[in-house]
């Protein structure tokens, strides 16, 4: 049998196969909507925040105003004490409290230092940063004001006053995800593990299923049908790939810095490693229900090891180390260097490589794996 | 019934997967899990600094940055060369302090310092903004402070005219940040989630396997369930309880409430778990195919915990579907008891959010009484030849 009729019959199969085709299409295009859903809004914005104002007065209620008007702010109560406003945070009434002291606006204008308090919950940590990061900017702005409202009262040039309150000015700016959006943060690295796992479940109940059991797929010799598959499932990815990077990648915002050759180049290694590690898990399952079961216990492993989430300096080496041997590891740092933050190709080539490494490392591991299950078979 | 527990024992014998499933699979899952973010809090997290003043003002402000616990500066003299580290990962951050930054600031012109951080990697470069931005802000201020008694102000009155306004942040029910505090648990309850998915839609699908529904039903397909039932959720409520163990009270992270109150919150858990998979396994009725649906309606459950981004700012159509997963109720009240130290009453009151779950109940008995129809004939064939 040719090559290609081999290649044909396997897609068929492939499509045939009602719990590999769920998996594939319907698996890759629902989790195409579903996982980005819960980001869509991109930053977390209006956290309900509950005032615990003791001074009531003029600038303790302007100090509201402008926390208030902080986009990851907003003010839903007042409390009496700080004992109630904690409350309202264990009822989830709100997520964050504002303490103004008693006599902020009198020690503030007899030229005495007030602290603010400031309070979140940081069992949500990018709930807590968003109102922190909005009340600091409101109490500086505050604090500005007073200073600049002195220095006038004190006969100084406005331009000079405003001058001397900010000597230097910091310029920080995020980078390669401006907005300091979710999806743009999560989706690159994300979608490509969907790829990687979806295809080594689709590898892994295909062969599961085919090992021992006759049929056209036998009509080659190991090597021949380890390549011949490797074949049909990049042949197959490339158009989920296709789908994945090149349209919802768009379609979701997430930063796009590299040419559509470099990106090609980046899949074409990835796609055949993944799908000779495919083969070479396959032929350790007897069933057709497991491959799912190990992958899906392992995505959030390999997600987290990936060093995207939790910067890999922070993680422990053995695990770095281990993980390296996983397509998806390189090929997700690859593709967020190359991609996301515009690396040179020569930057991304050790991971380049890596990923041929791996296709050379997984090859002849399918082919022994493959012809030990032929020869297990009843003739 | 002890007939039952038995033939589930038996069964459970003959599974080498499943063995792993409720033994050693989700321990080892907690463990790596743990160990990979045991660091807990990110320290010396490298960055680029590019001096091109050489000044006594910039190697101030360097040692600042060095001081800071969670950055690591590393010198670069060239622009070019921190903006390529930074767009391979190698540093998070690009802090450039500019030329003639000690002589403006001296002269009285307003120089600026630029800070770049990473975007893209959001946990590491928010941490490094808001770390950075505190640093030089201090350091800076101390170049004010001997600017302003220059000026011949009073000492005491140096403070209060630098920053009128203190601020004191406090970071509630997790003081010092902790990220295994925040992120493991959460993701602990994901993964043993799974396991207990996966579990009992193996022992389910056994019996299509092996091709013993037909047993089932003789055998009363209410009082198996029911075996079931009562063989695997102590099995799975001991790993939960184990994981709580683990957290709470092996790595020590703190607790509020009583761990106590969390084991009729994971039993409720497991039960909304296990209806969902009865109803995912009578409806399909097909062993690889009852997995994948089941995978991809608990595969995301940790983005919809809501942990690491809020509820409040999911679309509604997200929100929903969070409803769906059993792990996203569960986790409101963890949270109330571990870091709101709330009590039982949280626990019952929360209880009445998965009482839709019951609904799944009704698929379930339809789609198992249309099945025991279907195999009725063979039963009577059977029992013919009996």
């Amino acid at each position: 049998m040719s090559c290609w009729r081999w290649i044909w019959l396997d897609l068929l199969s492939v499509v045939k196969d009602r719990a590999i085709a769920l998996t594939l299409f319907g698996g890759i295009s629902f989790y195409a909507i579903l996982y980005p859903s819960p980001y869509l809004n991109n930053v977390p914005t209006s956290q309900a925040l509950v005032v615990v104002d003791l001074d009531h007065s003029s600038l303790s209620r302007q100090m509201i105003r402008y926390a208030d008007a902080n986009p990851g702010i907003s003010v839903t109560g007042y409390a009496a004490t700080m004992d109630e406003a904690r409350q309202w945070l264990v009822d989830g009434r709100a997520s964050s409290m504002l303490v103004i002291p008693e006599d902020f606006r009198h020690k503030l204008l007899r030229g005495k230092q007030v602290t603010l308090g400031y309070g979140g919950d940081a069992s949500y940590f990018l709930i807590y940063s968003a109102v922190v990061q909005g009340l600091t900017q409101a109490g500086l702005d505050i604090g500005h004001n007073i200073q600049l409202r002195g220095m006038l009262a004190q006969g100084m040039n406005p331009t000079k006053a405003e001058q001397s309150l900010d000597a230097i000015s910091l310029n920080a700016v995020p980078v390669f995800n401006q907005g300091l959006g979710y999806p743009a943060y999560v989706i690159p690295g994300l979608f490509l593990l969907i790829l990687h796992q979806t295809l080594l479940i689709g590898t892994g109940i295909l062969g599961a299923g085919q090992w021992q059991r006759s049929g056209y797929w036998h009509q080659l010799s190991p090597l021949g049908i380890v390549l011949c598959r490797i074949g049909t499932f990049t042949l197959l990815y490339c158009f989920f790939s296709a789908f994945y990077i090149g349209w919802c990648y768009y379609l979701y915002g997430v930063g796009l810095l590299a040419s559509l050759g470099q990106v090609l180049l980046l899949m074409l290694p990835f796609l055949l490693a993944t799908a000779c590690c495919g083969v070479a898990f396959s032929t350790l399952f007897h069933r057709r229900d497991l491959p799912t079961q190990v992958l899906l216990l392992s995505s959030m492993p390999i997600l987290f090891v990936s060093g995207f989430v939790w910067p890999l300096t922070l993680i422990p080496q053995p695990l770095v180390w281990l993980s390296q041997l996983v397509p998806a590891v390189p090929g997700i740092m690859g593709m967020l260097q190359l991609n996301q933050m515009g690396a040179d190709w020569s930057q991304v080539q050790p991971r380049w490589l890596q990923l041929w490494g791996l296709l050379l490392f997984y090859l002849p591991l399918a082919w022994w794996g493959v012809k030990r299950r032929l020869q297990q078979l009843p003739i | 019934m002890w007939q039952l527990l038995r033939r589930e024992f038996h069964a459970l014998q003959r599974d080498g997967w499943q063995l792993a499933l409720i033994s050693y699979v989700p321990l080892l899952g907690f463990l790596f899990l743990w160990w990979l973010f045991s660091a807990a809090l990110p320290r010396q997290l490298p960055i680029a600094i590019v001096d091109e003043d050489h000044s006594s003002v910039s190697r101030e402000l360097g040692r600042y940055l060095d001081a800071n616990s969670v950055a690591e500066p590393i010198a670069y003299t060239d622009i070019q060369q921190a903006v390529a580290a930074m767009r391979s990962g190698e540093v998070f951050a690009v802090v450039r302090l500019p030329y003639a930054l000690k002589r403006d600031l001296l002269t009285g012109h307003k120089p600026t310092i630029d800070l770049r951080y990473n975007g893209q990697f959001l946990l590491v470069g928010k941490l490094l903004s808001s770390q950075l931005q505190l640093t030089l802000a201090d350091g800076l201020k101390q170049i004010s402070r001997v600017k302003q008694l220059a000026a011949g102000v009073n000492p005491a009155q140096v403070e209060v005219r630098l920053t009128p306004v203190a601020a004191q942040s406090t970071a509630l029910f997790n003081r010092n940040m902790n990220y295994v505090g925040f992120l493991v648990p959460p993701m602990l309850i994901a993964l043993w989630q799974l396991v207990a998915m996966l579990s009992y839609a193996n022992s389910l699908n056994r019996e299509l396997r092996e091709q013993s529904l037909a047993d089932c039903y003789r055998l009363g397909l209410s009082r198996v369930l029911l075996a079931k039932f009562l063989f695997y959720t102590p099995l799975m409520l001991l790993h939960g309880v184990l994981l709580l163990v683990m957290m709470y009270g092996y790595i020590g992270l703190p607790i509020a409430g009583s761990l106590l109150w969390l084991i009729p919150a994971q039993l409720i858990m497991l039960i909304a778990v296990w209806l969902w998979v009865q109803a995912m396994f009578f409806v399909i009725a097909d062993s690889a195919r009852v997995i994948s649906m089941c995978t991809g309606l608990f595969a995301p459950a940790f983005a919809f915990m809501g942990v690491t981004f809020p509820t409040s700012n999911m679309p509604l159509l997200a929100q929903w579907w969070r409803a769906l997963i059993p792990s996203s109720h569960y986790i409101e009240t963890h949270i109330a008891i571990v870091n709101h130290g709330l009590g039982l009453t949280t626990v019952l009151q929360q209880s009445t959010s998965y009482l839709g779950f019951l609904l799944l109940l009704l698929p379930a008995w339809y789609f198992a009484w249309r099945y025991g129809r279907a195999l009725q004939p063979e039963r009577q064939a059977s029992g013919a030849l009996l």
